[in-house]
Formats: structure tokens, C-alpha cells, sequence
């Protein structure tokens, strides 16, 4: 294959990537390539060697490699083609893309389509403004775990892990298992940032200590982080004088949110929504420039793969159709979150087809209705920001739309006690 | 290094020894610089704003403590000696804001005095011509001084250029080795270090934060310097568009100067509150970065807490705290001859190659014998920059060595190609790398490319990933292999 010639360029070779390049094959499109920057593809899910992949679009309990494996695996046999070490460098609003490649050299090419599928990247310590001094030993939960499930070293043996992102929480456990003391795990909100099963599963089964509404004031250490000073947060989550404590370690791990990585995006002239971090879409996941599609982590960070795989898979049927010379969602009805919703993918809907809506809410709620305008209203028992909530508008319900309707409100309404 | 003989020891490596010993790699002279840390520029010359001042406008407090005659001295001197170094070098221009009508005679008045130094290229801009330049700044600014002639550099790789450049013209360019002790003798110094003893004639003592604890060593502290401790935040290259040039205000308060400055890769920096701490404490506190962040929107109010990507402190030693901020040392000893101090809390980068002649003329004065170097050579290559490079220049070098097609930071675009030639050029640590390649600078700050610079370190200098530091010392980063602490062995 020639990359003049190619119809859907799939940027990034995560299981968002890969999922949408093999819809694109699937949908028709003929020439699909895959640009990843990493040695091989499958994107984080190497380094996730624990299991809980697959539950819902395998209906089995897969670990991350295996799930990546399954999705290469067909990737190669519908004749993807994939450009591992190979740096995407630059996108155009007219979608020339250029990208350095260890194999390839320098490449600078315009295919048909585009998906974006660049995943997110954790908050550094920077990004999060932890104060104190700058040692060796701090690390975001996701490089300690390509170090120790790929590169086989374990960074410390007492560990303080800040934040309770689902990863932080599965490093808990994993180093637990590999012998180190994990002495807490901070996380400022008055609930864990991460999926319930993995608060159950990883640090309640292993007694590790979780302090809620606490946060870091302060590193310790000049060569070698030596500890940390925690303290309790208030209502606004700003640290409470005199409740500091020291707690010592070797070792600090970073799993306090994920940003999405839209910087080729930015310069390819996407529109980004403030909320999610990520590119304005439709319900085909094209976002503001035509020709330009995204899938996965990079419109919204999702808590689970198999939602990924199947948001990516629209992104990649669309991009081929589009490269087919297919015409594109007609008209836009905008989304707009009302009380208690953060963000709403996609941001616009044409009200002709089916469509799932993806939501989360801005704080934790119990005894709720999700209203979407006036066409559904569904009673929820509790909601929280880290758990999202998707729902499915079907053709009924999207005809009870009043004709020229141009924007629908989402709303998550405390319910009535009866 | 057990027992060393030299004729001029320097000791410190940050801009201005390292400016001290290029200086005198011109001359036939036998020199010496010692440095504790393993690389150079990791002091003050680190935790810096960057910026290539003129001084010509600045008050002088205090004539014999007053750097500024080596500020605007140096102004001429810098851009040629970056363009031999090879050093990052960007006139970007400066704007002092003001709000009223004092604040603009203020300024006035500034503009005369460097217009009596011989600097005319100021110009006094109204609000609409300010705006026009820099429409993101607050509504609030009346007018600027504008001074087109400031610059902005990265310090750290001019130090190690000016280190480099020393040791090709023959000065014995030692690191990871610290002075403990220094003894007059009749025919000079005992110095005993961390790794032997050295004697030489003449010390050059340019141990930044260490300024005094150094002369105390031989009594040649004839100088009280207090440490002060200043904060810089940066901003995600995403914002670069804020602004242009490099622009402050008079505080608002003592210590809480606010400046916000474009550097030479496209990201901005915010800074610097400034405090009287405690010597070395260089963490960042909370309060320092709300002030920062707060001064900084008094200049542009669009700056957001959200694009901070990292933030560091530093410190800058000064004469005396309440006569405000350019307070330097740059003398002979007056109690032990041949010994001479050479210390500028601010602008220590600015004022460095005056400060060098200045050093080597002092040295003269002393008795060094300046016999010219026939042989010395300006030039001093850089390592390959890729991200500058034309398409057509990146295409050949991947075609050539396909390491230079292989990035590893994917924030800052810096290839395997890179990284490798910055280790050849004497980086052995993960902070070695970073402040020559960038590698790890970027917005994930090295999230992504930590283990795969650690690899690339180990295997070029043939030594096990665990032994990899981020700054020397103690500071491995991984300290256990899977399963050595289930008593296990893989
Ligand atoms: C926040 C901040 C912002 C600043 N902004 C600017 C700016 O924009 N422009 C500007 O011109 N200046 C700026 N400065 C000032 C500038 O950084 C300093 O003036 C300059 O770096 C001083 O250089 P130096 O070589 O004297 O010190 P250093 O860089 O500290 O070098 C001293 C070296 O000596 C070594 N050493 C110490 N003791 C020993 C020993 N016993 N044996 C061996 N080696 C030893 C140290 O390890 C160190 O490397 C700023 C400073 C700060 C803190």
C-alpha cells in the first residue's frame, strides 16, 4: 500500500485505534493504516496485566494483553496495515499529515480520512502543583506500571499513591504482590476517583489504607523522596491548618485524572469541548472539520475498554464512509448539560438515527432522574463523576422531537420523595 | 584525581565559572574548574527566568556592589557568543507596563539613564500601541516602556556549551567533585576535594549559593551574602500565544516581583515571588505559587491555573536584601590575595561574559601571566536539534541513522538520535538528558518517555537500569528488580 493512496489514517494504536481501523476495513474502505508512535501496538492495554477487560463486548473476563491480542489479531487479518515507532508529528486542517518513523523515515502524506485516536495522558506532578522539593521516586501510576509489568523493576518498597484513579488503585494491589508496603492512598474527593470493583478489589482486600478528603502538601526529600505531609481538605478541598501529617516513603505514585491528548488536534483546528477535554462530536464521532473523526480516550476518558472498542468503531465506520464519499450526519440539535452534568458525548445529534448517549454528572447523588429534554426520563439510585452513564435514544423516542428543534437539555433532577 | 596541580582552580560550574573558564582557555594559562554536582548548571544557573537582561535603565543603589556596568557591558557580547556556542538566543523584546502617570515618568526616567549609557533604542508606548503588540494584556496597563533589545536564552545549555568550549581550548573540566577545605600556602592553595587533593595558585571561587561557605574555608569571606529564594512556574506550550515579548510591573508588593516571559522553545514562563529562606530549602510552597499565578494575571488575565505544567524555586544570593536586586561580588579577596569571589545573585546569566573578563583582568592584576592561546578555537558545535530542522534536513537524517526517526519524547519531539549524542556529550543522569535534549520538559513532564531514556542510558553506558539517576547521588529511580522483595529472583 502506498500512503498516497491510503483512505482512513488512524492516529494512535490503542484499542480505540485499532478497533476503529478494523471497523473502517470492515465498513469497505480499502487502504486503512495505523500511525503508533510505541514499539507495537495495543497501546496501554500491555501493561495492564490484570483481568476485567472484555466483560461486555466479549462477555468474558480477558486480561489487557489478551484483549489487545484479540483486536491485533483481527486487525492483521482484515489487512490493516500498522506503522509501529512512528511519531505523528503534524495534521493540517486539510489533513496532511506528517510524522517521523523509524522504519519509514520522514512521511508526509493526505489520506481521505482521519481518526483521531490518540488516548489521554495522566496529570504530572507539575500539572497537579504538589509543592515541596524535586527528588528521584515519583512516578504517575501508569509509568510505575509499564516498569513493573514490562521492564520488570519494582521503583520502591513504600509506596504512597495519590489519587484513586482505577490505575493507582490496580498498582496498589500489583505492588502489594510484589512485596512493597503501600502506606496509603490519598485521593481529596470523599470518594474514590475509580470504579468501585477496584476499590473492593484492590485496596479493601489488601487492607491498604485509604484517606478520603486528604490531599499532599508537601514532598520531602532532596535525592530520594524521604516522605510526604498529608493533611485534610475542606469543603474546598483546601488543605485544613493542623491536621498535617507526615507519612515516609520511597516512593510516590500520581493517579489523580487523565487529560485527554488533543495537541494534534489543536492543530489540525478541531474544536474542543472545555468539559471533556477532547474534540466536539457528532453522533458519527466526526468532529468540527470534516474528514476528521475520533474514537476512545482522546473525546472523553472513559472507565472501561470495551466502551472505547465500540465508540472507536463508529469513528472508523464513519471514516471510511466518508472516504467513500458518503455523506455525513445531517443537521445538528446540540446537547446541552443542565444541573449536575458535566459533559455530554456526543455534543450534537441529528435525531434521524439511534444513538447512545454518553454522560457524567459533576458530583456524587443519590435518588436522581436523568431527564434528556423531553424524551426520556429515567430514575437512577446513586450517580457519581467517576461512574459514566450511557444511555441509548432509540427511533421512538427521538420522534417525539418537535420539529426545528436545535438543542436538547440533559438534565440529572433530584427526585421527589414520595 | 588524587593529586592535581594547577596554576588557576575554578571552582563551580554554573554560567559564570564556566564563563570564567572559557575566558581564560584564550590565554596560555593552566586551569582547573571543579564542579560538585555531575553535570553543570544545576545551582542558581537551573531555577532562572531565563532572560538576557540590558541593565542599561537600572538605578544604581550602591556603586561598588552594583552589577550593572557588567549587565550592559555583556549586552553586546551575549548574541556572539551564543551564535559560537551554538546557544539558544531570542530577542523577544521587553515591556515595563504602567498604570498611571507616575509610573510613566517613572520610566521616563529610566529611558534617560539608558540613554546616557549610550542606549537609545527605548521607546515609550501609549495604550493603543501597546495593545496593538500584545492584545492579550490587561486593560488595566496605561502604556509600556519598550525595549526591543532584551533577549531570553536557556542557561543551562549555554553553561554546558561555555564547559565544553573551556575543555576543547584545555581546561580540565572535572564533575562530581566537591571542595571540602582550602589552605593558603606560600605559593598558593591546598584545596582538598571529595576526590584528592589539588594546589594551584590561584582560586577563582564562583560557588554560587555556596559563595560564602566557600571563602570561609580560607577566610577570604570579607562579604555577608543572604539567600533568597525566588519561584517560577511554566505554562503548557499551548498558550504561547498569550504573549510575545517579555513583560513586568513594578511589584505590588516588596518580594512579589511579576514578570511573565516568553522562553526559547515556545513556553511561558510566570515569576518570580521572592523571599528571604532558609539556604537550600528550594521546595515550592502552595503560597508561592498563588502569588505567582496571581501576579501573573495582573499582566495577562487570561493565564490559568490549568496550564501550569511544572514549577521549580531557586536561589539568588544577595549583598543586601532591602537595596533590592542586583547585588554582586566581584573582587579580590581584600584579605587573602590571588582569591577571587565572583558571585551575582541577579542577573548572574546576563552579566556572564563581562563578568568573565572582568575575572581574568582581576587575576592579571594578581599576577597571572596572560600569554594568548594561538590555538583557541570559539566554535563549539550543539547537538542535532530535530524539531528545527527543514523537512527535507529530517528526511535525510532518518535516511542516514534511523535513530533520529524514533521519538521518545513524544511532548518535545526528541529522538532516540538525540539522546544518544547528548549522553557522548557527558549527560549520564535522567536530568543530564533533559536539559540537553528537552527530553521529559514536555507537558506529561517524561511520564511517557522515563523508561525509555532509562534504557537508553543503561545500554549506551553499559551499566544496569537500576544505576540510572535522575540527578546523581542517591536519586536511583528504580531501586528493586521484579521480585527481589518476595525473595525472589527472576
Ligand atoms: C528564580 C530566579 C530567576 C532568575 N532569573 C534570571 C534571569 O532571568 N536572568 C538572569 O540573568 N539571571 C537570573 N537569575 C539569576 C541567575 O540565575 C544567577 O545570577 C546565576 O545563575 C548565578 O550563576 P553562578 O554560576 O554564580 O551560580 P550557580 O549556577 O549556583 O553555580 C555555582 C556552582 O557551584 C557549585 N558548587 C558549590 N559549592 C561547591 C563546592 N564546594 N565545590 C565544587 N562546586 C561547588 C554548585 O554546584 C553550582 O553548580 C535568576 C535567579 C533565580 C533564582
Amino acid at each position: 500500500m502506498k500512503l498516497q493512496d491510503v483512505d482512513v489514517a488512524v492516529i494512535g494504536g490503542g484499542p480505540a485505534g485499532i478497533a476503529a481501523a478494523i471497523k473502517a476495513r470492515e465498513t469497505g474502505a480499502q487502504n486503512v493504516v495505523i500511525l503508533e508512535r510505541a514499539e507495537k501496538m495495543g497501546g496501554l492495554l500491555y501493561q495492564c496485566i490484570h483481568n476485567g477487560f472484555g466483560l461486555f463486548y466479549f462477555n468474558e473476563d480477558l486480561t489487557g494483553p489478551e484483549y489487545a491480542h484479540r483486536f491485533v489479531e483481527k486487525a492483521m487479518d482484515t489487512g490493516v496495515k500498522g506503522l509501529p515507532e512512528t511519531m505523528v508529528t503534524g495534521i493540517s486542517p486539510e489533513r496532511q499529515i506528517t510524522a517521523v518513523s523509524k522504519g519509514e523515515g520522514y512521511l508526509s502524506f493526505r489520506p481521505a480520512s482521519i481518526v483521531l485516536a490518540m488516548g489521554c495522558r495522566e496529570k504530572s506532578r507539575g500539572a497537579l502543583g504538589i509543592p515541596g522539593t524535586r527528588p528521584a521516586g515519583i512516578f504517575t501510576a501508569g509509568t510505575a506500571q509499564r516498569f513493573v509489568n514490562v521492564e520488570g523493576f519494582i521503583p520502591g518498597k513504600r509506596i504512597v499513591i495519590l489519587g484513586s484513579g482505577d490505575i493507582g488503585m490496580i498498582m496498589a494491589r500489583r505492588l502489594t504482590l510484589e512485596g512493597a508496603e503501600v502506606a496509603a492512598v490519598v485521593e481529596m474527593l470523599p470518594y474514590i476517583g475509580g470504579l468501585i470493583r477496584n476499590e473492593v478489589q484492590c485496596l479493601h482486600d489488601f487492607d491498604i489504607p485509604l484517606l478520603l478528603e486528604h490531599t499532599i502538601t508537601r514532598i520531602h526529600g532532596e535525592q530520594r523522596i524521604e516522605a510526604v505531609t498529608v493533611a485534610r481538605v475542606d469543603d474546598s478541598k483546601r488543605p485544613i491548618a493542623g491536621t498535617e501529617r507526615r507519612i515516609e516513603c520511597d516512593t510516590l505514585l500520581l493517579s489523580a485524572g487523565l487529560i485527554p491528548e488533543n495537541e494534534l488536534s489543536l492543530m489540525a483546528g478541531v474544536e474542543l469541548d472545555a468539559a471533556t477535554g477532547g474534540p466536539t462530536v457528532d453522533e458519527t464521532r466526526q468532529t468540527s472539520i470534516s474528514g476528521i473523526f475520533a474514537g476512545g480516550n482522546v473525546v472523553h476518558v472513559h472507565d472501561l475498554v470495551d466502551n472505547v472498542s465500540w465508540e472507536s468503531e463508529l469513528a472508523g465506520e464513519s471514516a471510511a464512509r466518508s472516504a467513500m464519499g458518503g455523506k455525513g450526519a445531517q443537521g445538528k440539535i446540540k446537547l446541552k448539560a443542565g444541573r449536575n452534568i458535566r459533559y455530554i458525548v456526543p455534543q450534537t445529534i441529528s435525531g434521524q438515527n439511534k444513538v447512545t448517549l454518553y454522560m457524567r454528572v459533576n458530583d456524587m447523588e443519590e435518588g436522581v432522574r436523568l431527564k434528556i429534554g423531553n424524551i426520556m426520563s429515567k430514575g437512577l439510585r446513586v450517580v457519581k463523576p467517576s461512574e459514566m452513564l450511557k444511555v441509548e435514544l432509540a427511533p421512538e423516542q427521538l420522534e417525539k422531537l418537535k420539529e426545528g428543534t436545535s438543542e436538547i437539555i440533559v438534565d440529572c433532577e433530584r427526585r421527589e420523595r414520595k | 584525581m588524587s593529586e592535581l596541580k594547577t596554576e588557576v582552580l575554578i571552582i563551580g560550574g554554573g554560567v559564570l565559572g564556566t564563563a570564567v573558564a572559557r575566558e581564560l582557555s584564550r590565554y596560555k594559562v593552566d586551569a582547573t574548574l571543579i564542579e560538585k554536582e555531575v553535570d553543570f548548571g544545576w545551582g542558581s544557573t537551573k531555577a532562572n527566568m531565563c532572560i538576557v537582561c540590558q541593565g542599561a535603565d537600572h538605578q544604581e543603589f550602591s556603586k561598588e556592589y552594583h552589577p550593572s556596568p557588567l549587565v550592559w557591558q555583556s549586552m553586546p557580547l551575549m548574541e556572539p557568543m551564543c551564535q559560537e556556542l551554538e546557544a539558544p538566543f531570542n530577542r523577544v523584546g521587553e515591556l515595563a507596563l504602567f498604570f498611571n502617570n507616575s509610573g510613566k515618568e517613572k520610566y521616563e526616567k529610566m529611558m534617560a539613564r539608558a540613554e546616557s549609557r549610550g542606549i537609545t533604542t527605548h521607546q515609550l508606548l501609549d495604550r493603543d500601541s501597546l495593545r496593538r503588540l500584545e492584545p492579550n494584556i490587561t486593560r488595566e496597563a496605561t502604556g509600556a516602556l519598550y525595549d526591543p533589545g532584551i533577549a531570553v536564552t536557556d542557561p543551562v545549555r549555554l553553561t554546558i556549551a561555555l564547559a565544553e568550549n573551556a575543555r576543547q581550548n584545555g581546561v580540565n573540566v572535572i564533575t562530581g567533585t566537591e571542595v571540602q577545605d582550602i589552605k593558603a600556602s606560600a605559593g598558593g592553595f591546598e584545596v582538598k576535594t571529595s576526590q584528592g587533593n589539588i594546589s594551584c595558585e590561584f582560586v577563582v571561587n564562583a560557588a554560587g549559593m555556596a559563595v560564602d561557605k566557600v571563602a570561609a574555608l580560607v577566610n577570604a569571606d570579607d562579604f555577608v551574602v543572604f539567600p533568597i529564594r525566588g519561584y517560577v512556574a511554566i505554562l503548557d506550550k499551548k498558550v504561547s500565544d498569550l504573549v510575545s515579548h517579555e513583560v513586568h510591573a513594578s511589584p505590588e508588593a516588596p518580594g512579589e516581583s511579576n514578570i511573565i516571559t516568553p522562553t526559547v522553545y515556545g513556553n511561558l514562563f510566570i515569576g518570580t515571588p521572592m523571599k528571604l529562606a532558609r539556604r537550600g530549602d528550594d521546595a515550592t510552597n502552595r503560597e508561592m505559587a498563588e502569588v505567582a499565578l496571581r501576579n501573573a494575571r495582573r499582566l495577562i488575565p487570561d493565564i490559568s491555573e490549568k496550564d501550569i505544567i511544572n514549577s521549580f524555586a531557586g536561589f539568588l544570593m544577595f549583598r543586601n536584601w532591602e537595596l533590592g536586586w542586583h547585588e554582586c561580588i566581584v573582587n579580590t579577596s581584600s584579605t587573602v590575595p590571588r582569591f577571587v569571589n565572583v558571585s551575582i545573585g541577579f542577573p548572574g546569566v546576563s552579566a556572564a561574559p563581562a563578568t568573565a573578563r572582568e575575572v581574568v583582568k582581576l587575576l592579571s592584576r594578581e599576577g597571572l601571566k596572560l600569554r594568548e592561546n594561538p590555538g583557541f578555537n570559539p566554535y563549539r558545535k550543539a547537538i542535532t536539534d530535530f524539531t528545527n530542522l527543514t523537512d527535507e534536513e529530517k528526511r535525510k537524517l532518518i535516511a542516514s541513522d534511523s535513530r533520529y526517526g524514533h521519538v521518545v519524547c513524544r511532548c518535545e519531539t526528541v529522538t532516540e538520535g538525540e539522546i544518544v549524542e547528548a549522553i557522548k556529550q557527558g549527560a549520564a543522569t535522567l536530568d543530564g538528558v533533559k536539559f540537553r535534549t528537552r527530553a521529559g520538559m514536555g507537558r506529561c513532564q517524561s511520564g511517557f518517555c522515563s523508561s525509555r531514556v532509562t534504557g537508553i542510558l543503561a545500554r549506551e553506558l553499559g551499566i544496569p537500569e537500576e544505576e540510572i539517576t535522575k540527578k546523581g547521588g542517591e536519586s536511583r529511580q528504580l531501586l528493586y528488580k521484579s521480585k527481589e522483595l518476595i525473595g525472589g529472583r527472576e
